[in-house]
């Protein structure tokens, strides 16, 4: 005790000095900030509502891997433009809508949409779609093809006599309509108009539609001699991911991979988790075709639309082939709760909802096509004038392309 | 004014240096509990937890006197962490184990009797990140077809999207990953001198890194910082007459 008294009164300065060190040391790192959850703000100024919509974004977005836009410089621009503005002043809130329109111009999600709140915003201005108002300055843009003419037009004048349709309303409260039949009497073909075909073919009350639904299976299931199939997603905003093991899994014995899919891993732009499996796991009974697989998909394909297109490009078989335009380029699954995949959609106070992805998807050749659109093997461009005329130059194309 | 005082650091150990001046080298192993100093923002149910790891090193002693000497430790450690998500979500989760390459060097303080003592060290440290191994289990969206028997309920997300399992090396992405770590260090232990020339040590010690692990790439970032605490046994070879 003795030895350690005289110990600390020898060196008592080399001790100071030495615990000062250490102490402005160890105080050297950066304090943890407090991050809230966007839908937490109160919005009761512009600053709270751009904060709370500029954290959301800078944690919740999947592509900032791959995104142009510099969501830093949004920051440092538009945050002392919004704190300069009311909330409660209607040319203010217009204001905002053209700011928003701005910093989302270049987001490569492209099911990103922002919907908001505000009374001041006209109704037609509420949703602010960044890869609508992209697509729309491109030449031969055009919008989707009436579902009118799929309907009336198409199975008078392609499909032999003994077609099937029908529509019913869905769970989301939009009419599904699908189109069977056949060409030739060997080519099955089959439109429409969203992936609410598991919902629809497994409906416990009988309907047109799901009608339809049966007699495709059932055609691809029993036909003997089928020369080849049309699968035609034109003008298909998506829907439901678990259609695809029913419409592409009945075409496939085994599981196969269409590409990639990841998740945010953490709040940091760039945490990810490791890039997971994405596959089509074969329907039961399922045989794989190998006949001709034509799919037809244009400009308006989007989402699960696009991820068929893959998905058939991608069978094992390699029999498909896909004509059209490239697709729209929105290929991310999405799911409404950001706390399944920790990203994806949020809402804020003056945000009904951002719209966005929730996961990755990588095509099995490695390219992400989020933003770019999937392209056709054989590009047949829309054609207004011929539609008109009730000819189908695409699906022309797509019956010359099934051998006789 | 920089010269100045690397002088006068100089002069005050060249005066402490006496007879008793030696070099040591040894082996030193240890179990580590790696902490990360972070938090998961707005993250509903998911949490950061320590993992333990190992360090295997050889340390290098000048003693300059009879309580002071310097140290190196040039080491490998694991500084591992874990990211799990709890409640309706258990079952998802990332372990990231990090391997480091690390130069500890330390001032050396040793009290006590003439076998048996006491020492505490006290220093900074540089490290490496060279590898990191990531393993886990994440939510597949694209599962394999799993309906529910009627009047049954989900007992976790896995029921919903079942599991996808890896193990896999981690690439690193240069514009996020900080690589090299730097900081601080403080240790305490006994030594026991089995025989002239060996030395038996035993020492906790902790590593706490001033460096984020991460690359300041964002706006609202938060840090990642490691936090080790290593519980180490070795053996010291005094070299020399």
């Amino acid at each position: 005790m003795k030895t350690t008294c005289h110990f600390i009164y020898k060196y008592i300065f080399q001790i100071v000095l030495g615990i000062s060190i250490i102490s402005v040391l160890v105080s050297c790192r950066k304090e943890l900030p407090q991050i809230n959850q966007p839908e937490r703000y109160i919005t009761g100024n512009f600053s709270e509502a751009f904060e709370a919509y500029w954290n959301g974004m800078n944690n919740n977005y999947i592509f900032w891997d791959i995104d142009p836009t510099n969501w830093d410089d949004v920051y440092k621009k538009y945050k002392p433009l919004f704190a300069q503005m009311n909330i409660n002043d209607s040319t203010d809130v217009r204001k905002s809508y053209t700011y928003f329109k701005e910093m989302t111009s270049k987001l490569v999600d492209s099911h990103y949409a922002l919907q908001i709140t505000s009374k001041y915003v006209k109704d037609s201005a509420k949703y602010i779609s960044p890869s609508t108002l992209r697509h729309s300055k491109e030449p031969g843009y055009h919008g989707i093809i009436d579902p009118n003419f799929f309907y009336f037009s198409i199975p008078p004048k392609y499909l032999d006599p003994g077609y099937v349709k029908g529509f019913v309303n869905v769970s989301d409260g939009s009419q599904f309509f699908a189109i069977a039949g056949k060409i030739k009497s060997n080519i099955l073909y089959l439109h429409f108009n969203s992936f609410n075909l598991k919902q629809v073919y497994g409906s416990t009350t009988t309907n047109d539609a799901q009608k339809t639904l049966k007699y495709y299976f059932d055609q691809l299931k029993n036909t003997v001699g089928l020369k080849g199939i049309i699968i035609d997603v034109r003008s298909n905003g998506g829907g439901a991911l678990a259609d695809l093991d029913l419409l592409v899994g009945n075409l496939t014995d085994k599981p196969y991979s269409i590409g990639a899919t990841r998740s945010k891993g953490g709040m940091g732009r760039l945490d990810y988790t490791p890039w997971i499996d994405a596959q089509v796991h074969p329907a039961k009974d399922a045989k794989a075709f190998t006949a001709p697989i034509v799919v037809l998909a244009d400009l308006n394909s989007v989402s699960m639309a696009e991820m068929t297109t893959m998905a058939l490009k991608a069978l094992p078989t390699g029999n498909a082939t896909f004509v059209g335009e490239r697709t729209w380029g929105g290929n991310g699954p999405l799911l409404p709760n950001d706390d399944v995949y920790n990203g994806g959609q949020f809402k804020t106070g003056f945000m009904n909802l951002v719209y966005t992805s929730t996961l990755m998807l990588r095509y099995k050749d490695g390219k992400i096509y989020e933003g770019l659109g999937f392209p056709p093997d054989v590009e047949i461009k829309y054609n207004g004038a011929a539609l008109d005329t009730g000819t189908d130059p695409q699906l022309e194309k797509a019956i010359s392309l099934i051998p006789q | 004014m920089k010269k100045s005082c690397l002088l006068f650091v100089l002069c005050i150990i060249a005066g402490t240096l006496t007879s008793r001046a030696q070099w040591s080298v040894g082996l030193e192993a240890g179990y580590n509990k790696n902490y990360l100093f972070t938090n998961s923002g707005f993250r509903a149910f998911t949490e950061y937890k320590p993992v333990e790891g190992f360090n295997i090193g050889i340390p290098v002693k000048y003693t300059l006197n009879n309580w002071l000497g310097i140290q190196a430790d040039p080491q490998f450690i694991c500084k591992s962490n874990r990211v799990e998500r709890s409640d309706f979500f258990a079952g998802v989760y990332q372990k990231n184990t990090n391997s480091y390459i690390q130069l500890p060097l330390m001032a050396h303080f040793t009290f006590g009797g003439q076998k048996l003592k006491g020492f505490f060290n006290v220093g900074g440290y540089a490290a490496y990140w060279t590898a990191s191994h990531i393993k886990g289990t994440q939510l597949n969206i694209f599962p394999p077809p799993n309906d529910l028997p009627g009047n049954s309920q989900y007992k976790g997300i896995m029921d919903i999207f079942p599991g996808y399992s890896y193990d896999q090396k981690y690439d690193f992405d240069s514009r996020k990953d900080r690589r090299i770590e730097l900081g601080v260090l403080a240790g305490a232990g006994v030594s026991y001198q089995l025989k002239p020339r060996y030395e038996l040590f035993a020492e906790g010690r902790y590593y706490r890194a001033l460096t984020d692990q991460q690359k300041n790439y964002m706006l609202n970032q938060i840090p990642r910082y490691n936090d080790t605490f290593v519980i180490q046994l070795g053996c010291m070879y005094h070299l020399g007459k």
